[in-house]
């Protein structure tokens, strides 16, 4: 809609008010996306994390404790390779990898675009690995019904408080390498605490992803 | 991190509308960025600047509002500014979704937009009758 034309010689200026938010084409794909996965009894999660949290284990866990009672597919974002989806694919699963080139984060779309390659009559479970990042994965939805962000103990003491927006968006926090915690000096029920100050409804497990220790109380956590 | 994609978006949209109305120039657009998105001010214009350069749009000027973030709690009906958490033993002010009323999880309803709220746009003027100066 145009609002008011200002006549200056020949020109004239125009002032166009097209109140486009350019951030809701995602939410409104996600939107889709949630509705289509309901439509078929999907559960959907989406899994954010920095570079080397223990995204991948901790999907690894996840689908070997549920596979007998879930059909799952995973997707795998991953700026370029398919190192993680072989990993996830071992455990007889489908994998679909997105590839993102060099975006740092999944969309809506992406994620549009993978639900195409696969069957959602075959499957009632679906984990959605992001991109390793803890800061730009939080800005788009991907039309899961949970967002779980991992955080590990090796990365420091101060990631909840630094990164308080990212924590907002999730429902779930895993704080893995908890085998790790006494020699970083960290203590992951603070990390926890920080976390519930910022999202009082959040849910938390603390896991070790590489022997499956705490992967039980994310199924709980999860409701799943 | 991704201010190059949202503002490929700005820009493909804003030339999309200015081609909507026969505009010849684009001279300013008007953006509201919300301060709980991940959007960093600078590294935005610094893509536009760029992915204008070649355009209708370059050298229009982008003017950026800063919209606060607003939450609402369900439980009690709060509406307000995002509460800063002060606890000392954090050493910094820590924004939460505690509700300050009732204590409750609130969620966000405003700061989380990258909304294009006005274009000026040049355009040729229309010729109603037969002027002489341009038909």
């Amino acid at each position: 809609m145009t609002d008011k034309e200002i006549v200056k010689g020949e020109e004239v200026t125009l002032e166009i008010k097209p109140g486009m938010n350019i951030l809701e084409v995602n939410k409104q794909l996600a939107q889709k996306n949630k509705e289509l996965l309901q439509k078929h009894n999907v559960k959907a999660i989406d899994i954010m994390g920095s570079i080397g949290a223990g995204k991948t284990s901790l999907i690894e866990q996840l689908v070997q404790a549920l596979k007998q009672k879930y059909r799952i597919a995973v997707f795998k974002g991953d700026l370029t390779t398919t190192i993680d989806a072989e990993r996830i694919g071992r455990h007889g699963v489908k994998v679909v990898t997105i590839n993102t080139g060099l975006e740092c984060h999944l969309d809506a779309n992406v994620v549009a675009r993978a639900v195409e390659r696969i069957s959602l009559q075959d499957i009632d479970l679906l984990i959605i690995e992001n991109v390793g990042n803890l800061i730009c994965p939080a800005e788009f939805p991907l039309g899961t019904e949970k967002r779980v962000v991992v955080v590990s103990v090796t990365e420091g003491p101060y990631m909840v408080l630094k990164h308080p927006f990212t924590f907002m968006t999730a429902d779930v926090m895993v704080v893995n390498k908890k085998d790790l915690a006494e020699i970083m000096k960290i203590d992951t029920n603070q990390l926890a605490k920080q976390a519930k100050d910022i999202k009082p409804d959040m849910k938390f497990a603390i896991t070790n992803a590489l022997t499956g220790e705490g992967i039980e109380d994310l199924i709980k956590a999860l409701e799943l | 991190m991704h201010e190059l994609a949202m503002a490929t978006q700005l820009v493909e949209n804003v030339l999309e509308e200015a081609k909507r109305y026969e505009a010849k120039k684009v001279a300013e657009v008007h953006l509201t960025i919300g301060k709980l998105t991940f959007l960093g001010i600078e590294q935005m214009r610094f893509s536009y600047d760029i992915l204008t350069k070649d355009t209708i749009m370059k050298d229009s000027k982008l003017i950026i509002t800063e919209q606060d973030g607003v939450i609402e709690c369900q439980s009690c009906g709060y509406k307000g500014k995002v509460p800063i958490e002060d606890d000392p033993a954090y050493h910094v002010p820590v924004p939460t979704l505690r509700c300050p009323k009732c204590g409750e999880a609130a969620r966000i309803v405003e700061g989380k937009e990258c909304t294009i709220t006005s274009i000026r746009v040049l355009k040729q003027q229309e010729c109603k009758d037969d002027c002489k100066r341009c038909c």
